[in-house]
């Protein structure tokens, strides 16, 4: 019955998101009122919120009749991850996608109904149109079980195991469905005349937002992996986890190609505004489609040929609409050392890094049909090329401060002091430690950005400037703290692993744990496996209680880490394996150092685009909206 | 040229290449899609010799001329667990034929895998314990369970990584066994 | 001028020091294990994207053990990445051999470098006034409305029909005999029918020889009133499980039948086991019950 209901509202979307799109046609072409395609825009977004409505309550009622709900709902699971396993498989998180992107759809079609917009509207809608094509006949969540099993295995346990669950996911899929925003309105440029010249004024507010969200999720992802995967780190380079950078890198140029009105940088703009919502698709296809993890679930399921022509599709038209050759205004050349100088290099770098990310997350896939031989790349492989490009791109965000000015001299005189500073940590760090050259030039990179910023928010007071912090400073401290994080963290840290008798003690520095007790428990048959450690370290000693999770159900194994997390250093234990007996078990001690600056770079570059999307939107509403200029910066007032 | 708009003229070089790349990549991964592996020679085994589990002597060299099933297995794997009966079944259902089947045990206890054994009536089976790992190296192992089809000129003629079925033993031994 | 040299000093005394800091750092320090630098440069086979030095899959301790006791022979380590690969193909190495399409990993970004590098650098050029803009001609709006419905109508098709073509054909799990037969037994068990239940679960036991199936079992025939049988198959899932709470318990409440002396000691064993177990209260109740009818 619920089943039937959500397929339902599946085919309401079907019928509402084309109609959508051809009456918003009928807006672009006849200048027809705007009001029935917003309706049918609203109505795509009320039948996914109803798809989603239906699978939840599906799900918090054990219907196990509805296919998604017996292969992912359980008794045994918690209120709180019942819900949350709406996106905790592939056809579930089909229907948030659909959700988030009707809600874009929706929010777009608030806007004035110019060419501009009505043809980005047909744009979002022909997208809406396919993955409710896709959610209703590849990846249908409500087809019928007969009979109907009285229970579910529940949710992949991983994905029971910390709250971020419930954020990550739909955090990411804002920013990822946020992209098709500026992505259609770089389409619709070219075809909507007059009105087209403005586009990139309307879509830089959406990908800040798009971007934020990214941000914001891509971090809290780490977070999770470290809280819950249990191996100690944060970041690993799978395809997964590169899926959702790459869009970040694109729409991090785009977001600064398109500063001051994004002048003489007309086509940086489109193909980068392009790029992110089509690497979206090609992670969503890499990864969703399992091509990457293995060849055969890629034909196990339709979704992958389908999600491949449809990518395919998307080039084939952003080609098509914005490679045409159109005239473009005359312009001087540009100094040297300027602003639009750093942007265009800044841009050129993160290119790069999207190229090795992508090259190194596809090539599996490229090197059998063209070797025959299977191939993969691992970490090393981007130390090797996107750090050194990633510590460029830090190097270019101290620049901002000193670029104000300018004159060469200028300009050179108020980089002196920054870097001393970065020469000083180099010096200074590498003589004291050896954390190897490329954390040696993180720290120097980091230290030059720093201070540079500090430096020019002196000089601005001095000279009665603004008091407001802008986005843009605060965006760079963060990238800064970020790096100093990932630098350091993967640096120093120190792991002992160690099979302990009850009574024994393993130690890393000054840090040690001592195992006091193991305890074996079964509640709602999931066997969890809890070993009791006595951990001292400066003096303190407290408890920690790092648990190893089984369940049959999955027959899969959790591994769950204590962490006893600090300013300066957060303390990482791991319950590896128990002996039989009870009397031992196998633990991971490692000290990680300053891995809290990599959530706090995080949350202050989310910080800084929320900063950011405020200040565009307060100067939007004191100019005129017929200007060009987009530069936040010039409208704060004084 | 300028004036020239010929409808060619208008393509941009590094789109349209762009372009033929994405295509030249899509056809790639779709190609992929099939695909019908030439296996090969069939490779010779790895040496596998060492004592038993029960104190006897094993060696894979003095076995030519038999058909020998090595299956490597742990106590600690789950479906290892599930297919040990057929394995055991399979033995002594094809004994008569020249048929050996063959424990290798990863990383594993002699306490852990003897009650497993009674349990799953596969007592009589030949196991070779492997406590460090090092021969399930050697033969390539990935992870457990994982099955090799040893002919009887001592070579790998399948080779079935996770739990195998029925129907491929059947398939695979039908053949090996049938020759004299 | 004074000044301006004590700049310049202070300056390339620093440049000097931050130089002697880089070389420092990037020579090591120490002795590196030259086991560890093998093993992270060879992919776990057992795992996703974790390397064999990082992953702690059974395969990858052997593989690394494999590594040291090779070393410890004398092997370089290119002989031993060689015998690596030749067990467990190319895809062994963690990072593919720039030659073949291993060199895409370099070409592609090296491409992208050069191409994004010459747009920029043409970017930045001063650029002369352009050609007048082509005309556009005015295109009847009709065929285009017309032509994206279709569009439209075509993409809804092609997913329909390509989801059917492509969907894998549906495999209809088998009926598994045993979940039936455990089935019934529970819905017999729901009716209080525990002789028929006993029945059910034996067939079950012979597909599936299980201990939860065995002390499903044991319940059933204790119910039924078959203490004997009860007993029988407790004691069958103690001789693999001697510290089974339920199996511990069925026996203990057999022999208050059969054996009526051994019951306490099974039911203290039980409940030292397992304190929290939800009938470890019943079980207390009854234990002190017994000891104050025996006293009383």
């Amino acid at each position: 019955m619920l089943g039937e209901l959500g397929t339902a509202g599946l085919v309401a979307g079907l019928l509402a998101a084309p109609l959508a799109a051809l009456l918003w046609l009928r807006v672009a072409l006849t200048g027809a009122p705007a009001r029935p395609a917003r309706l049918a825009s609203v109505g795509a977004l009320c039948a996914a919120v109803a798809a989603c409505a239906v699978l939840e309550a599906a799900l918090l009622g054990h219907d196990f009749g509805v296919r998604f709900v017996a292969e992912n709902g359980g008794r045994h699971v918690p209120g709180y991850y019942t819900v949350t396993s709406l996106w905790s498989a592939m056809d579930g998180s089909l229907l948030l996608w659909l959700l988030v992107l009707g809600g874009y759809g929706a929010l777009l079609a608030r806007g004035r109904p110019d060419r501009l917009r009505a043809y980005a509207m047909v744009v979002v809608s022909v997208v809406t149109t396919f993955f409710f094509a896709l959610s209703t006949f590849a990846a249908n969540p409500f087809r019928s079980v007969q009979p109907a099993p009285p229970d579910g295995p529940g949710p992949n346990p991983l994905l029971q195991e910390h709250a971020a669950m419930g954020v990550h996911p739909p955090l990411l899929y804002a920013g990822y469905l946020g992209m098709v925003v500026p992505f259609a309105l770089a389409l619709a440029a070219p075809l909507a005349g007059p009105a087209g010249r403005n586009w990139l004024r309307v879509a830089r507010p959406w990908a800040l937002v798009a971007w934020t969200a990214l941000t914001a999720g891509i971090v809290l992802g780490a977070w999770w992996s470290y809280a819950v995967l249990g191996w100690g780190g944060y970041w690993a380079w799978d395809p997964v986890e590169n899926a959702s950078l790459l869009p970040w890198l694109t729409t991090t140029a785009f977001l600064h190609t398109s500063l001051d009105g994004g002048r003489g940088r007309e086509l940086w703009n489109s193909v980068l505004a392009c790029a992110g919502f089509l690497l979206v698709l090609l992670g969503t296809l890499l990864t969703r489609s399992g091509a990457v993890a293995s060849v055969h679930a890629f034909t196990e399921s339709p979704l992958g040929p389908l999600l491949l022509g449809f990518v395919l599709l998307a080039v084939l038209a952003a080609t098509a609409l914005t490679a045409r050759r159109r005239p473009v205004p005359a312009r001087a050349g540009v100094r040297p050392w300027s602003r639009s100088t750093a942007v265009l290099v800044n841009a050129v770098a993160l290119v790069t890094v999207a190229a090795v990310v992508l090259i190194g997350t596809v090539l599996p896939l490229l090197a059998e049909p063209l070797a025959g031989a299977r191939a993969s790349v691992g970490p090393g492989y981007y130390h090797r090329t996107a750090v050194p490009l990633a510590v460029v791109v830090l190097l270019l965000a101290g620049l901002p401060p000193a670029l104000r000015v300018r004159d060469r001299a200028g300009v050179l005189r108020r980089l002196a002091l920054p870097g001393a500073a970065a020469l000083a940590t180099v010096a200074g760090v590498g003589l004291l430690g050896r954390p190897g050259p490329a954390a040696l030039t993180a720290f120097g990179a980091a230290a030059f950005v720093l201070t540079g910023l500090v430096t020019a928010r002196d000089d601005r007071a001095a000279a009665g400037g603004r008091r407001r912090l802008p986005a843009a400073t605060l965006g760079h401290a963060g990238l800064a703290l970020l790096a100093v994080g990932v630098a350091a963290s993967a640096t120093y840290e120190r792991v002992d692993e160690r099979t302990l008798r009850t009574g024994e003690t393993v130690r890393v520095g000054d840090v040690s744990a001592r195992l006091e007790s193991v305890q074996r428990s079964a509640p709602g048959g999931r066997m969890t496996v809890r070993a009791r450690l006595a951990v001292s370290s400066g003096g303190h000693t407290r408890t920690a209680a790092p648990a190893l999770r089984y369940d049959p159900a999955r027959d899969m194994a959790v591994t769950v880490p204590a962490i006893d997390a600090g300013p300066r250093r957060d303390v990482y234990l791991t319950l590896l394996a128990v002996a039989a007996d009870g009397t031992g078990a196998t633990v991971r001690l490692a000290v990680n150092p300053l891995v809290g600056l990599v959530w706090a770079g995080g949350a202050v570059g989310v910080a800084a685009g929320l900063l950011a999307l405020a200040d565009t939107l307060r100067a939007r509403r004191r100019r005129p909206p017929r200007d060009t200029g987009v530069a936040a910066r010039a409208a704060v007032p004084a | 040229m300028n004036r020239r708009t010929s409808r060619w003229g208008r393509i941009r070089p590094v789109p349209a290449t762009a372009l033929l790349v994405a295509v030249a990549a899509a056809a790639l991964v779709a190609a992929r899609l099939p695909g019908p592996t030439d296996p090969g020679p069939a490779p010779a085994a790895p040496a596998l010799a060492g004592a038993t589990l029960d104190g006897g002597r094993f060696d894979l060299a003095a076995l030519r001329g038999q058909v020998v099933l090595v299956n490597v297995f742990a106590s600690w794997c789950g479906p290892c667990r599930d297919e040990l009966p057929l394995l055991a079944e399979t033995g002594r259902q094809w004994s008569s034929r020249g048929l050996r089947v063959v424990g290798l045990n990863l990383r594993d206890g002699p306490d852990a895998v003897r009650p497993l054994l009674a349990q799953s009536r596969a007592a009589e089976l030949t196991v070779v314990p492997d406590p460090d790992g090092a021969r399930s190296v050697e033969w390539g192992v990935r992870g457990v369970p994982e099955t090799f089809l040893v002919d009887r000129d001592g070579r790998i003629v399948a080779h079935r990584p996770g739990v195998v079925t029925r129907q491929w033993l059947d398939e695979h031994l039908s053949a090996l066994l049938a020759a004299p | 001028m004074i000044r301006r040299l004590a700049v310049g000093l202070a300056a390339v005394a620093l440049v000097a020091a931050a130089a002697v800091g880089l070389i420092r750092s990037a020579t090591p320090a120490g002795r590196v294990d030259p086991g560890a630098a093998i093993a992270a440069g060879l992919r776990c086979p057992a795992c996703q994207g974790e390397s064999v030095a990082d992953s702690r899959s059974p395969i990858a301790a052997s593989m690394r053990q494999v590594i040291a006791d090779q070393s410890a022979q004398g092997r370089s380590p290119a002989e031993i990445r060689r015998w690596f690969v030749a067990r467990y193909g190319e895809e062994v190495l963690a990072e593919p051999p720039a030659r073949g399409p291993g060199l895409l990993l370099w070409l592609v970004p090296a491409v992208a470098l050069l191409g994004t590098g010459i747009a920029a650098a043409r970017t930045l050029r001063a650029r002369p006034r352009a050609g007048p803009a082509p005309g556009r001609r005015r295109r009847s709006r009709r065929p285009v409305w017309w032509l994206t419905a279709g569009g439209l109508v075509a993409l809804v098709a092609t997913v329909a029909v390509a989801a059917d073509r492509l969907a894998p054909p549906v495999v209809t799990p088998r009926a598994d005999p045993t979940a039936v037969a455990l089935r019934l037994a529970q819905d017999l068990e729901g009716q209080q029918r525990y002789d028929a239940a006993a029945q059910m679960y034996r067939e079950a036991l012979r597909e599936r020889p299980d201990d939860a199936v065995r002390l499903r079992l044991a319940f059933a025939l204790l119910r039924a009133a078959d203490a004997a049988g009860a007993e029988r198959t407790a004691r069958d899932v103690l001789d693999h499980a001697p510290r089974s709470p339920d199996g511990l318990l069925v026996l203990g409440l057999a022999q208050r039948t059969t054996h009526p002396g051994e019951a306490p000691a099974t039911l203290r064993r039980f409940l030292a086991v397992a304190p929290t177990h939800p009938a470890a209260a019943e079980i207390r109740r009854l234990l002190d019950g017994g000891a104050k009818a025996r006293t009383g």
